[in-house]
């Protein structure tokens, strides 16, 4: 009996082990970089001689050729990322609501068909997207990086909110109809405030595809001012002489407000809250 | 307060019908359950007069006025659901003025409706809390305090309390019978239930595959059905059944069953001589006689309950089961004779099933 628990436990360490290296080396390996002086950042040392905040204080008073627009790239990337969260909310809230709730006729194939779009991987859909939004006229503006994230986070947010959707008892909307709801004082009253923690893990998850792109950032928007720091970050790598120890403080920056947002929702993200309105 | 009617209402999914064609009328404060077993469309009769199912056909009226192409939400009727559908993310009294919020009425009168609803109900302690703090019998409370405070035309209860255990089920049967003695609301009420049909209704629909079996009365119905199902479904425990040939000969009467018994029959009642019936008699109209009975039967098991005394005996092939008054004596094993309480006796038309006490068919709406 022992040498089973033993077993076991050896076989969860053995894939544990490799899988936290995994994991926190690169972060290790950003963290050093971003507080080791510049000549000694490509030392090989474990830990730095003198470890600095220097390089954070050149980030942000922009002391630097590749850090001239940070704080209007950082202030994009949060915009964008917002944005992108809200309207991708706001569609795939919508889009379950009248699939899930409203069963409207031919629902179910739209979902299928936006979630048939994953087949094609986002990089083939590059080029088309840059046409169509050189068609549109808004190459260069924030918004064609908005409207082409939202495109691509809709269909998985639809399909999630709608899972979560038809898990809500059907009886609360047949109650609140025959109280007299009509179906957006559903929607408003009812459906939103149970749906509230689904609605936290999807708009979360837009808003860190949004802020994470690179891809579509870079091909969309060419102006210094207007693109994100994701972007500008890539930009460190375009010389022979990169910065790194500038460009790893950048890139900690940079990490650190999606590690905030699961933090902060995380609590959020807990079901239970439908607890007591039916008898299950 | 309103009259509800029914006029040969008709329900398919697909190409399933599974309502066909049922007709009554539901006076204005009557209590009318509908009952029958699981899937005989008693729910389904229940959703369409609430407007959350179609009606394939003929109408349904609320005072009336054809409520057909009406929404359910201005058909002015409240529903208490099975499963309760509280909404979770409000306080009880959320749940209860959620209806006067969304017809956006002054906020006071709310107040003062759920208030007085709670005091029916006695929520006035559980105002502020939330249903998933609230047991099973409160939440149902708070279900019927919903209903209450809306003063619709009609109640509708879907199986109200077959989530409740036994014991709160009887308590609550009790406080929706007294709350409809207050409020006199016309209130339509479906249960597969036969003992809460008995005790709450004014009216009993009797329902089977999608059709009407019988209205009437809770002793109507259990003192006259108009066929076997009826008689086999009301009543508890059920009416003991057998099959046999009725015997008119020398002014007596008989029915030639089973195991050499002879069950006593009415003189003068419907039938013929060499007709094949159903021999039908409710347990506490048989009791236990002496050796030259008619019937003879043996003890299988003897269930007392104290003030009542359950036998099951066997007489020939069937086994029936009486209902004795007070204690009895007698043990398993014993032969006993049985007595007939002939006036109680029921006879049925074995094919069809109908009463023959019953002139000509009686079905309605087929």
């Amino acid at each position: 009996m022992k040498w089973k628990a033993v077993a076991t436990e050896a076989k969860l360490l053995l894939i544990g082990i490799p899988l936290f290296l995994w994991t926190v080396i690169p972060v290790y390996h950003l963290v050093l970089f971003a507080i080791s002086p510049r000549d000694s950042a490509t030392s090989g040392k474990l830990w730095p001689d003198h470890p600095t905040l220097q390089n954070f204080a050149i980030v942000f008073q922009r002391k630097h050729f590749y850090l001239d627009h940070f704080w209007i790239q950082l202030w994009n990337s949060v915009l964008i990322a917002v944005a992108v969260a809200a309207i991708t909310l706001f569609v795939a809230t919508s889009a379950a609501f009248a699939i899930s709730r409203l069963k409207v006729r031919g629902g179910r194939t739209v979902m299928n068909l936006a979630l048939f779009t994953y087949f094609i991987p986002a990089a083939f859909l590059a080029v088309p997207m840059y046409k169509t939004m050189g068609n549109y006229g808004i190459l260069n503006s924030q918004w064609a990086l908005i409207l082409a994230m939202v495109t691509i986070a809709s269909p998985y947010c639809i399909w999630v909110l709608k899972q979560a959707s038809d898990k809500l008892p059907f009886e609360l909307d047949e109650a609140a109809r025959m109280d007299g709801a009509s179906p957006l004082q559903l929607f408003r009253l009812v459906y939103l405030p149970l749906m509230v923690p689904s609605l936290v893990a999807v708009g979360t998850y837009a808003l860190l595809l949004a802020w994470n792109e690179y891809l579509y950032a870079f091909l969309l928007l060419s102006n210094d001012t207007s693109t994100t720091l994701a972007v500008a970050l890539g930009n460190f790598l375009s010389a022979d002489d990169s910065p790194w120890e500038l460009l790893m403080a950048t890139g900690l920056i940079y990490a650190l407000p999606p590690a905030a947002i699961y933090y902060a929702f995380k609590r959020y993200m807990v079901g239970g809250l439908t607890a007591g309105a039916v008898k299950s | 307060m309103a009259s509800v009617s029914f006029r040969d209402v008709a329900k398919s999914f697909g190409h399933t019908k599974v309502i066909h064609g049922i007709g009554f009328d539901i006076a204005d404060g009557e209590f009318t359950v509908l009952v029958g077993p699981s899937g005989c469309g008693k729910s389904t009769l229940l959703r369409m007069l609430a407007g959350l199912e179609e009606i394939s056909g003929g109408t349904i009226a609320i005072d009336g006025k054809v409520v057909n192409d009406i929404d359910s939400k201005d058909r002015d009727i409240a529903m208490v659901f099975q499963s309760y559908a509280l909404y979770p993310h409000m306080t009880v009294a959320d749940n209860m003025g959620f209806s006067m919020r969304l017809r956006r009425a002054d906020a006071g009168l709310t107040a003062q409706r759920v208030a007085q609803a709670a005091k029916i109900l006695n929520l006035d302690n559980y105002l502020h809390r939330y249903p998933r703090e609230l047991s099973g019998g409160q939440r149902q409370r708070v279900a019927m305090g919903r209903a209450i405070v809306r003063d619709p035309k009609v109640f509708l209860f879907d199986e109200p309390l077959s989530n409740l255990d036994a014991k709160l089920r009887v308590a609550m049967r009790a406080e929706i019978k007294a709350l409809h003695q207050r409020l006199k609301t016309t209130t339509v009420y479906v249960t597969h239930d036969q003992v809460e049909a008995m005790t709450m209704a004014d009216k009993i629909v009797v329902m089977q595959d999608g059709r009407i079996e019988q209205i009437g009365s809770p002793l109507e119905l259990y003192d006259r059905p108009n066929n076997l199902f009826v008689a086999q479904f009301i009543g508890s425990p059920a009416m003991n059944v057998v099959t046999g040939t009725l015997r008119r000969q020398g002014g007596q009467a008989w029915v030639e069953g089973d195991g050499h018994a002879r069950w006593p029959v009415e003189a003068g009642g419907p039938g013929v001589d060499g007709q094949a019936v159903t021999y039908g008699v409710r347990p506490e109209h048989l009791s236990v006689a002496g050796p030259d009975a008619s019937v003879q039967a043996e003890v299988i098991v003897v269930e007392p309950t104290g003030a009542e005394t359950e036998l099951l005996v066997q007489v020939g092939g069937s086994q029936i089961v009486l209902v004795l008054h007070g204690r009895s004596a007698v043990q398993p094993g014993d032969k006993v004779g049985l007595a007939v309480e002939t006036g109680a006796v029921h006879l049925f038309d074995p094919a069809s099933g109908r009463s023959l006490a019953i002139p000509e068919p009686a079905r309605r709406a087929a």
